[in-house]
């Protein structure tokens, strides 16, 4: 199996039925421990100072781990990766590209993923196998989210990284189910673990992961990942083909279409703040505007930068802002102090 | 309900006891007198109430500068930065603002959207635009600080960052037989200037002040340059002490 780098979720079943391994390189940059090296490669390159951490970082990723094929998102995704693509090909890097397109019909969702199966030479009864054969894993991911929203037995920060995960499962679709199976079973075991705070993740996985962790020293926890939880395609069985599939994903569409799930989740899980994440340099630090705007509960945005932990400013804005949340919901939290 | 709300300044001490949502009672005094004449420590610190004038509250909360010092025996700490908001709340009944308070010695800037803080700059190193640099001037100037706050027109420029430098400069400038008002204009400028930097991330409609220099006019003036609204609090200097109460009757 050849590998492919993928810059964010796109139809992986079109590049497994095409045989290909594709490798999310964002979780490649983020999860490394030196994850500021491919962040310097990309600067000594020429990317500018005010440009994205992920761009720089995957920019980074294709070059010090040799990734000589890559897939770029060229709309619904980021508007540097058109730029990021023009100077990987400069590396001698075969570069494709996919588009969710503005529009948002299904006939032109349809026209797109057609235009990716001709280009990989895949035909659609092949990707529909493979379609049907992922939905096992998206189940097992949908159970894991359960287990933290309903039952209460796995973390934010576990939760953010199965649902994550999906967009490649990892390079290894049978290898990742087993590891899902041995999750769940390991989850289900616990003792449930209930916090005071609901909160929901809302926005781009976070450079910085901490964010989890630290919240939870607060009483406390995520129940909702937004965007990873959209990863995994959770209404994948509303779906009766492929097109539908990615049709039904509401991140690289508009906004309104995200808000009618966002608004679902909200009340179905019981949420009682939002924190917003955005990375300094993205457009998507505008939308807070819009969401704050539309959302009726209160939302903290922070952002993050090159740095894969939090600074002590936004550490004391989380903090103050739970605070404050938790005297609504009638709890003392003693931890608080000054 | 009665609470009483303490809120132990580095430099002054604001009590405010409130019942049924209404202030009955308020006083501040230095906080030196505070734990001198009020409190007694023995383990933890104890204040005598009944000293202060108050007979009888239900709850109490308090508030302040410095973790150890807020721990008052009896009362329930809460922390600053929560205590100013809900003050804020409670004088204005507004729910989107942002909120400049510039105490004697140090500077909250606090964003609050739909009731809750979700941003906040904090200044705790530099005297050079707190309250105590007012009164370095003032006094330089030999007049009172409320005498100095009238001014804002025709400022002269005082260029330096560093509120000690800052006097040798003033004394320059008399020398040179400027105008008191354009002194005091210019004392209350740079103030003004020192503080643009941390506030252009607060950008907003509606910028409600506490704290004592929420009494300087010419402050304000230069303020409503960059808000389309100067809310000026009723009881600026008691602000974090009622937040205390109102805490105490909404939450505690
Ligand atoms: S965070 Fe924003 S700027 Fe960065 S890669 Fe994602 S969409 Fe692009």
């Amino acid at each position: 199996m050849k590998k492919i780098g993928i810059t964010t979720t796109v139809p992986i079943e079109v590049l497994i039925a095409a045989n290909y391994q594709p490798i999310d390189l964002n979780n490649v940059f983020v999860t490394s421990s030196n994850y500021q090296e491919y962040i310097e490669i990309a600067e000594r390159e020429g990317f500018p100072k005010s440009s994205c951490a992920w761009i720089k970082g995957i920019y980074g990723v294709c070059i010090k781990e040799d990734i000589n094929e890559i897939i770029g998102v060229m709309e619904g995704d980021c508007s540097n990766t058109k730029s990021l693509l023009e100077v990987l090909s400069l590396k001698g890097i075969k570069i494709h590209s996919f588009s969710f397109p503005h529009s948002h019909s299904l006939e032109d969702v349809t026209n797109e993923i057609q235009k990716f199966m001709k280009r990989f030479h895949v035909e659609e009864t092949s990707v529909e196998k493979i379609r049907i054969q992922l939905k096992g894993v998206r189940e097992k991911a949908k159970k894991i989210d359960e287990l933290t929203y309903k039952e209460n037995k796995v973390s934010g920060f576990e939760n953010h990284l199965y649902q994550i995960s999906l967009s490649d499962c990892n390079g290894n679709v049978e290898s990742f189910e087993q590891a899902l199976d041995d999750f769940i079973k390991q989850a289900q075991s616990r003792e449930k673990n209930c916090k005071s705070l609901r909160l929901a993740y809302i926005g781009v996985p976070p450079m910085t992961a901490d964010l989890y962790d630290y919240v939870e020293n607060y009483d406390a926890q995520f129940v909702y990942n937004e965007v990873q939880r959209e990863f995994a395609f959770p209404r994948y069985d509303q779906a009766n083909t492929i097109f539908e599939q990615y049709y039904d994903y509401t991140y690289p569409y508009e906004n309104d279409y995200r808000l009618a799930e966002l608004k679902k989740e909200i009340s179905k899980r019981k949420i009682d703040a939002i924190i917003h994440y955005t990375q300094a340099f993205c457009h998507r630090a505008i939308e807070d505007i819009y969401l704050k705007n539309k959302l009726d509960i209160p939302i903290l945005h922070i952002e993050g930068d090159k740095i894969n932990t939090l600074d002590a400013r936004t550490k004391l804005r989380i903090e103050a802002f739970l605070d404050m949340i938790l005297d609504t919901k009638g709890v003392k939290n003693e931890s608080i102090r000054n | 309900m009665k609470v009483l709300g303490i809120d132990l300044g580095s430099r002054e001490v604001k009590i405010v006891l409130m019942e049924d949502h209404t202030i009955i009672q308020q006083q501040k005094m230095s906080t030196m007198n505070f734990y001198k004449n009020y409190c007694i420590y023995d383990k933890t610190l104890k204040v005598d109430i009944e000293k202060l004038g108050i007979k009888d509250y239900e709850k109490g909360i308090s508030t302040g500068y410095g973790r150890n010092n807020t721990d008052l025996n009896t009362f329930k700490a809460i922390n600053e930065i929560k205590a100013h908001v809900y003050g804020a709340k409670y004088q204005t009944q507004l729910e989107e603002f942002i909120l400049l308070d510039i105490g004697g010695q140090d500077i909250k800037i606090m964003k609050v959207e739909k009731g809750v803080m979700t941003d906040l700059e904090l200044n705790e190193k530099c005297a050079a635009s707190c309250g105590r640099y007012l009164e370095n001037m003032a006094s330089v100037l030999e007049i009172s600080v409320e005498e100095l706050s009238h001014y804002y027109k025709e400022p002269i420029t005082l260029n330096s960052t560093c509120a000690v430098f800052s006097e040798s400069e003033l004394i320059g400038k008399i020398a040179e037989g400027v105008s008191l008002e354009k002194l005091c204009a210019g004392v209350n400028y740079s103030l003004y200037q020192r503080l643009r930097p941390m506030l252009t991330k607060f950008k907003g409609n509606d910028l409600v002040i506490s704290g004592g220099v929420a009494y300087n006019k010419g402050v304000l003036e230069y303020l409503k340059q960059d808000y389309n609204k100067i809310i000026q609090l009723k009881e600026p200097q008691y602000n974090g002490a009622i937040g205390c109460c109102y805490y105490g009757i909404k939450y505690a």
